[in-house]
């Protein structure tokens, strides 16, 4: 008589390939999953690093955030980041796109040339700080020294809260446009030529050819950079950190700062969490906005 | 009749070869134009770094360094402990990029070729935490890791890293690709899950592996936010972090040392932007990929 | 046996993540409360027993305290790279001095971030320095948080002698009564002026408030700004509040008199000053100081408010005479702070550690090393034995600019002291830097931050 096996061996096959997931839902579930509930639980706290002890003080820091002192904070930072956010978005959609055109011609010279341009993207935000920082001194900075030439005067640039959130934006973009232009250019190799030619056996000139196929057939990438860049300059900090400290006055004070300042430097976990609670909701509804306009505008080539 | 139309054809040829030119001299002019632009941040770094430091104070900046000084270099190992840093990047970046390998790879399996009850749920659950940056979750994890004395640990660096979803997506869709007869043929002979894994999957997947790798690398050595958080003594201080310090350690002198900075900066750059000339072409790959699906 | 062996693996494993994940929300928080609460305990029951000890001085077991086995310990320090050459002397000495211990200094940053650094640690009660230096206001918020060891049982048991420092140090280093530091670097504010400016256009640093408009007015001609007040700092401008005997935290430690009708009056009077070009009000950036300090070097400032600390390397970068002077009291008030830091051991090290840790923290504030420092930059003697002898003719003589300091040493008195401090600073700088380079309502934001330096006050003593 055959032995009856103790377990089918399917579902032996489906435990085996279910433990082979599990060490990362187990990892997945500790640092992000349990940290967003543990999150919620501080922010009913007076939480604060300095003291041993912890009690619970119900709506105290939501109220603060929502109608207290804290809600300018709040709304500067929504300000500053979102400001941040187009900003960067516009270097990387609209620069990468004239870069892209700029640079899509194929051969030696230009290969060269693009990978110059693209390479900033490594280069860790902490040297190109530290080099912009000296570059965008107002006394001692090389581009005063330039614009000098120009007769104009210098600029406090990381000191002028009115310029600062420009001088950061200049690092990222330095950074981030040649990768808007790399994403862009494998896209339009895709593009198949069988349009161009055809639109122009109808007379459709280069501008028409650019508005009417390059554009449309470039919506998915486009998407595709605008979540990306979109998530990611939201998450913004260490350009902030090490160009502006969040100065001048809070111009530069953007979400993630604000939250890692109550936390790291005043040692308020309680006010860090509701911040960090409410910039966690408003990066969902964003995500969600941003699929749902999608979903109705862009154009797939199938 | 005929040949006032030749002639016409012929300008017309003419007038286009000469509007071809004329967009071609136009694309060359700006794109060394811009690449020029691009590039000088990095020239000026690396230039200054060989500066002497009355070179640097000088009213007008200098170009092309009169005298090369390479001992600035020397001086940034011997004021700040340079050599450490290396060290701590070096450790932190290989801890993560081994155990996001480990675990990307074998969730990617299960996801792909496993069978199991709950793995759309699972795989929500992967995907979600896509959602959720470290930049929303930092404050419990640094009461976490601060209570299990991870402060200043290579563990601490690592732990938060140590598993990435985008990895596992990257992955789960690379396998997905795969006939699964490779796969059913090697367990006729005999090959387990792991031997799948290792022999038949990884090898196929090679260069969506590397690439995707590479980007971890590039991620994971330039990380800064949280390695500013967790390790704030000097001994688990990495590259990033103690190079933005290094402008405090200087903030008392009457006198500027941005030659030494750019030093600093440029050997914190240096591993990568090597690693960038050597394979260029899968830096991309890496990113447009994930365009692409 | 195979696959039991798999299926019970399995269970484990989703055991382990059920545990995880239901120890999220409750007992996650109560580990943490728990453990922090044991450590507490324990600190709170070594320190009564060492307080037993100190009623009765006569018992103290001195072999308490004894350094037996070789030991390493972590120094923690804030001194720029251009002093640390005195770093590197003063760790060496100390090192070759004896054969038991060895110090490592590190340079961690700015007093913020040895704030920062240090308060994590001792959160995670790992990593801890043995000894570390802390800005002078802190001294509170850690005396509170029982960050801090007290002292004074390892002075008894050594036979330490704490009455050779100066009193108002000594004093700006105890928290309860209780000695939780002691004095090291220590500066006060004062004004840098151009002497050479001042003696060729007669114009004089006025001791008193009202003279600030003359003066200011005098002062700000050429193209020059007549005063650079540093506002990346309050600790620049408080005395000017407190000189009116406006009480920055109010006795009830929960609210502020900032936004006073002297708050008020003050507040106005800068902007005003600022608006004619008379003041200049510095940024919070991180270049803020080197900037300041440039300014005044290249002659565009008359005069800085600055520390004391820098005299040397004022005097040294300047190809004009540096003058110093006593900040304008207020009606014959001229109190000032004392700033710098002072030195302590983390109460959550072990003992041997503290104890090499007391040892190495004696050496530092010692009469002689203290003088190293004193001679080679611009901090204060602050020992009486040089003080008030002929030591310290001899170091004026060195550097009579000084002169104004010791004249007035007993009117520079410790810190406020308070567990809410740092975060009222915050804000106070912030809201003054805005009211400065903004045209805006100045009565409705310091309202407005009064408002939220009340709510952190509250915060931190509730």
């Amino acid at each position: 008589m055959e032995k009856k096996p103790l377990i089918n061996p399917k579902t032996t096959s489906a435990i085996k390939d279910f433990v082979c997931v599990l060490p990362s839902l187990i990892l997945i579930a500790i640092f992000t999953y349990y940290p967003i509930c543990k999150l919620v639980q501080i922010s009913f706290t007076d939480w604060n690093l300095l003291n041993d002890t912890w009690n619970y003080v119900g709506m105290k820091n939501w109220v603060w955030l929502f109608n207290g002192s804290g809600t300018k904070y709040l709304l500067n930072s929504l300000k500053v980041t979102i400001l941040y956010s187009i900003g960067e978005l516009t270097i990387t959609l609209v620069g990468g796109l004239i870069f892209a055109l700029i640079f899509n011609r194929m051969n030696g010279a230009f290969s060269i040339m693009r990978a110059i341009v693209f390479m900033p993207k490594y280069v860790a935000m902490s040297s190109a700080a530290v080099v912009f920082l000296w570059i965008l001194n107002t006394d001692t900075g090389i581009l005063n020294y330039l614009l000098g030439f120009f007769g104009v005067a210098p600029v406090a640039w990381l000191q002028n809260r009115h310029t600062a959130l420009f001088a950061v934006l200049m690092v990222t973009g330095w950074r981030a446009i040649g990768y808007g232009m790399m994403i862009y250019l494998s896209a339009m190799i895709g593009i198949s030529k069988d349009y161009y030619e055809a639109a122009s056996l109808d007379g459709a000139t280069a501008w028409q050819r650019f508005w009417k196929i390059t554009i449309p057939m470039l919506s998915p990438t486009t998407l595709f950079l605008f979540v990306t860049t979109f998530l990611s300059s939201m998450k913004v900090f260490q350009s902030i950190d090490i160009l502006t400290s969040g100065g001048p006055y809070r111009s530069t004070e953007v979400f993630v700062y604000k939250i890692y300042q109550y936390a790291m430097e005043d040692f308020r976990m309680d006010r860090a969490s509701v911040i960090a609670i409410a910039f966690f909701v408003l990066l969902l509804v964003f995500t969600a906005l941003t699929f749902k306009v999608s979903n109705n505008s862009v154009h797939y080539d199938s | 009749m005929s040949e006032a139309k030749t002639t016409t054809r012929l300008e017309r040829e003419m007038a286009a070869k000469r509007k071809r030119k004329i967009i071609a001299a136009v694309q060359y002019t700006l794109a060394i134009l811009v690449t020029l632009i691009v590039l000088f941040p990095l020239y000026w770094m690396i230039s200054s770094s060989v500066k002497s430091q009355e070179e640097i104070l000088l009213a007008v900046p200098t170009l092309w360094p009169h005298e090369i000084h390479l001992e600035n270099y020397l001086s940034v190992f011997k004021r700040v402990n340079f050599g450490k840093y290396y060290y701590n990047t070096i450790v932190m970046t290989a801890g993560i990029l081994i155990s996001q390998i480990v675990t990307g790879v074998f969730a990617a399996y299960g996801f792909s070729k496993g069978k199991f009850k709950g793995q759309g749920v699972c795989f929500l659950f992967v995907l979600g935490a896509l959602m959720i940056p470290i930049q929303v979750t930092f404050i419990p994890i640094y009461i976490m890791c601060a209570n299990w004395g991870l402060n200043d640990t290579f563990l601490g660096l690592i732990l938060p890293e140590c598993i990435s979803p985008y990895y596992i997506f990257m992955l789960r869709q690379t396998f997905m690709a795969i006939d699964d007869s490779y796969i059913d043929a090697a367990k006729v002979d005999g090959l387990g899950r792991i031997g799948v894994i290792t022999k038949i999957l990884t090898p196929m997947c090679k260069s969506t592996l590397f690439t995707t790798t590479l980007v971890t690398f590039t991620n994971g050595w330039n990380s800064y936010f949280w390695p500013k958080i967790i390790a704030k003594n000097e001994q688990r201080r990495v590259l990033t972090v103690g190079l933005a310090q290094l402008k405090n350690t200087f903030a008392g002198q009457a006198t500027m040392n941005n030659h030494e900075i750019m030093a600093g900066a440029v050997m914190a750059i240096l591993p990568v932007v090597v690693m960038f000339f050597m394979f260029q072409k899968y830096m991309l790959t890496g990113y447009s990929k994930a365009a692409m699906k | 046996m195979k696959k039991t062996l798999a299926i019970l693996l399995t269970m484990a494993m989703a055991a382990g993540l059920l545990a995880g994940c239901s120890g999220g929300g409750s007992t996650g928080g109560g580990a943490v409360q728990q453990t922090t609460q044991a450590a507490a305990a324990d600190s709170a029951g070594s320190s009564e027993t060492e307080a037993a000890e100190t009623e009765a001085p006569a018992e103290v077991d001195a072999s308490m305290y004894e350094v037996t086995e070789p030991i390493t310990i972590q120094w923690w320090h804030s001194i720029e790279d251009q002093h640390s050459w005195i770093v590197e002397e003063v760790v060496n000495d100390f090192n070759n001095s004896q054969d038991l211990i060895t110090v490592e200094p590190v340079y961690v940053g700015s007093y913020a971030q040895v704030n920062e650094a240090l308060v994590a640690a001792h959160a995670a009660g790992t990593g801890l320095p043995a000894v570390t230096v802390a800005n002078t206001p802190y001294v509170a918020e850690y005396g509170a948080g029982g960050l801090t060891e007290d002292l004074g049982p390892y002075a008894a048991a050594t036979g330490y002698d704490l009455d050779d420092f100066s009193a108002g140090m000594l004093l700006a280093s105890q928290y309860e009564g209780k000695q939780v530091a002691l004095p090291f670097l220590i500066s006060t504010q004062v004004i840098y002026y151009n002497k050479d400016i001042a003696d060729a256009e007669g114009i004089e640093v006025p001791e008193d408030w009202s003279g600030m408009d003359a003066f200011l007015e005098k002062a700000a001609a050429n193209g020059r700004t007549g005063l650079s007040i540093p506002g990346w700092d309050q600790w620049y401008f408080e005395t000017f509040y407190l000189n009116r005997g406006l009480n920055i935290i109010n006795d009830d430690q929960v609210t502020t008199d900032l936004g006073s009708d002297a708050g008020l009056e003050l507040a106005h009077q800068f902007k005003d000053w600022y608006d004619k070009g008379w003041i200049y009000w510095t940024d919070n950036g991180s270049d803020a100081s080197s900037n300041m300090r440039q300014s005044f070097i290249d002659g565009k400032a008359f005069a800085v408010s600055h520390t004391s600390s820098l005299y040397t390397t004022y005097v040294d970068s300047c190809d004009f005479e540096v003058g110093m002077a006593w900040l304008p009291g207020y009606n014959g008030s001229k109190d000032q702070e004392i700033g710098g830091c002072v030195l302590l051991i983390p109460s959550k090290n072990d003992q041997a550690t503290k104890n090499a840790a007391w040892q190495f923290l004696c050496y530092l504030c010692g009469k002689e090393t203290n003088m190293k420092w004193a001679s080679a930059t611009g901090y204060m003697p602050t020992r009486n034995s040089v003080l008030t002898t002929d030591e310290g003719k001899a170091f004026l003589e060195e550097k009579p600019a000084f002169q104004c300091i010791f004249d007035n040493l007993n009117l520079i008195y410790p810190r406020i002291q308070h567990p809410g401090w740092n975060q009222l600073a915050t804000i106070w700088k912030n809201y003054m830097i805005e009211i400065m380079y903004e045209d805006v309502d100045i009565d409705s934001k310091i309202a407005d931050m009064a408002e939220e330096i009340d709510e952190v006050l509250e915060d931190a003593v509730g």
